[in-house]
């Protein structure tokens, strides 16, 4: 399977108090269609992925507010939520689309407005991604049920909380060169460790803020990209989805390897590539220790040596693997719907050569990207190659 | 979390009891919420079953940033309890010092009020406190295993169990 990167766009990812949540979904998107060369016109579907807009902003029916907004009356369009998962599934569906052959040219859209709110607002609407009526009765937040994961992972792997603050202090380096990252600044292994506490062992620079942003892309048929050879040659080869359990209670860091190496493995094995081709990878680290999770759940490492990479460089910009170039969540924020799509649009960035300077890896050729939501409930593998003169 | 008065009336009094969900088919004991199928076997007949009440905490954090429904309890001890059933419950631990507590900690169970909801709604339900006479001869051997991973992080003891290699 190639379905074809025709376009991208992104807005800035931080706090926008100026934007609403359509102003987003109108930027990003316009990016993508100016990128593309189409008018809205030529979109066949629109997959929007959003998923707290009910509580955010109180509105709804976001899909449809895109596809007015947009233009791209009368296409159809759907909004996508699946937790933290969602930008990605709803890439996952723009590429099922094209993919069927029951579409020429889609677009996809991921988009959040989180900052309408106060903090404490926005926690409890956020906790709703997990059981909130049952098992986070008992005073549970995202941070803490990550917390309690980051212990077990300490516990069982003798992880040091100083071990894991590396991870922060990459994702940093590199977040702070990259003009779309919401928190742009450099840190040390000892400025992560006297950050605020957030959730015990979790430290303030080992969470991802509260952002606002937009990503956008079209896609469409190989066909119609192969006649386009003074386009980028970046096609997304494939695209594969899990879920795991819902609750933190029955997650085990054994779930949380399957999370991802289940899904990594067929999407793997749809490509027609191993781990070891992988040149960059775009890996979900709302919180720290999300990071070397993802590592592992993928291949680049064994279980609990995950986290080793940050540490020796191998997972820096010229180690074996690239790992989270854009700065990841942790400098990027978890606009939650539009995280997945983000994610997407900079490993094309990277692949395309037109990533920000001093973030670019060097002539990068297949890339990935690793989503996951919910407590340990979704993960979502996509895997994008530049095939030039082929 | 905002619920409405007859919501309240399914979510808030199962609370004020501590139970967990017994497989009739594998025996297995579940945390209160799966009452459709059994998480290990799938088996669909499951019977409430009321606990004891002591456990021992054998993961926990402490919340800096509540969710609304918790403000002004921060920061709090939240944690995962082995009951000495068997199954793992999420719950706070109150009535102590954050420093007083650590991975193997015996506890019991205490009715309290746990929440306010938005309209003013108040939840009861079964919060933990350090026990003050906890068994000589622990119930389970977790704790054992625990406690020394805790003391000497150094050296990465292995997984419990290997997770498959990534092809």
């Amino acid at each position: 399977m190639r379905v074809g990167v025709l376009g991208i766009g992104k807005t800035p990812h931080k706090i926008q108090h100026s934007k609403s949540l359509r102003d987003l979904i109108v930027e990003a998107g316009r990016g993508a269609i100016a990128d593309a060369g189409v008018s809205p016109s030529d979109i066949e579907m629109l997959y929007v992925g959003n998923v707290g807009s009910v509580g955010f902003n109180y509105e709804n029916s976001t899909g449809l507010m895109a596809a007015h907004h947009l233009g791209v009356v009368p296409a159809g369009a759907v909004r996508v939520e699946a937790a933290c998962g969602t930008g990605a599934w709803a890439l996952h569906l723009g590429v099922v689309a094209i993919a069927s052959g029951l579409y020429d040219t889609v677009m996809v859209v991921g988009a959040e407005k989180m900052n309408d709110l106060a903090t404490v607002e926005a926690t409890s609407i956020i906790a709703q991604a997990a059981d909130s009526k049952e098992e986070y009765f008992s005073g549970l937040t995202f941070p803490s049920g990550v917390a309690l994961t980051a212990r077990k992972y300490m516990q069982i792997y003798g992880l040091t909380e100083e071990d894991l603050a590396h991870t922060s202090v990459k994702n940093h380096h590199y977040g702070a060169r990259n003009p779309y990252a919401h928190l742009r600044f450099e840190c040390t292994v000892e400025e992560v460790m006297k950050s605020a506490k957030v959730a015990d062992p979790l430290k303030l620079y080992e969470v991802c803020p509260m952002t606002d942003a937009g990503s956008a892309l079209i896609l469409c048929r190989e066909e119609i990209l192969r006649d386009q050879p003074d386009k980028p040659q970046v096609y997304i080869t494939a695209s594969q989805m899990a879920t795991g359990t819902w609750y933190a209670a029955t997650d085990t860091l054994e779930d949380a390897y399957r999370l991802f190496n289940e899904p990594a493995t067929r999407a793997y094995a749809m490509a027609g590539v191993t781990a070891d081709d992988i040149d960059v990878a775009e890996i979900y680290n709302s919180f720290a220790i999300q990071e070397p999770l993802g590592i592992e759940g993928l291949g680049f490492a064994e279980p609990g040596e995950g986290w080793k990479g940050a540490k020796d460089g191998s997972t820096w910009k010229d180690g074996k693997v690239a790992v989270n170039l854009s700065g990841g969540l942790l400098c990027k924020g978890h606009p939650l719907g539009a995280t997945g799509a983000t994610q997407a649009v900079d490993i094309i960035e990277q692949l395309r050569g037109t990533a920000p300077e001093g973030i670019q890896a060097q002539d990068p050729e297949i890339g990935i990207t690793a989503c996951r939501g919910g407590p340990g409930a979704v993960g979502a593998i996509h895997i994008y190659q530049r095939l030039e003169g082929e | 979390m905002t619920v409405s008065a007859i919501e309240f009336t399914r979510l808030g009094p199962p609370k004020l009891q501590l139970y967990a969900m017994r497989c009739q088919s594998c025996k297995q004991l579940s945390p209160w919420w799966e009452h459709f199928h059994c998480y290990k076997c799938g088996g669909e007949v499951l019977t409430e079953e009321l606990l004891e009440g002591r456990g021992e905490l054998t993961n926990y954090t402490v919340v800096y940033y509540p969710p609304r429904d918790f403000l002004g309890q921060e920061p709090y001890v939240v944690g995962h309890i082995t009951m000495d059933e068997g199954v793992l419950l999420p719950a706070p631990v109150v009535d102590t010092a954050l420093e007083d507590v650590q991975v193997g900690t015996r506890v019991k169970s205490t009715l309290r009020r746990m929440k306010l909801g938005h309209e003013g709604d108040i939840y009861y339900s079964q919060k933990f406190v350090v026990d003050p006479n906890p068994p000589k001869k622990r119930a389970r051997p977790a704790a054992a295993k625990a406690a020394p991973a805790k003391k000497a992080p150094a050296k990465p003891a292995p997984a419990r169990r290997a997770a498959p290699k990534a092809k």
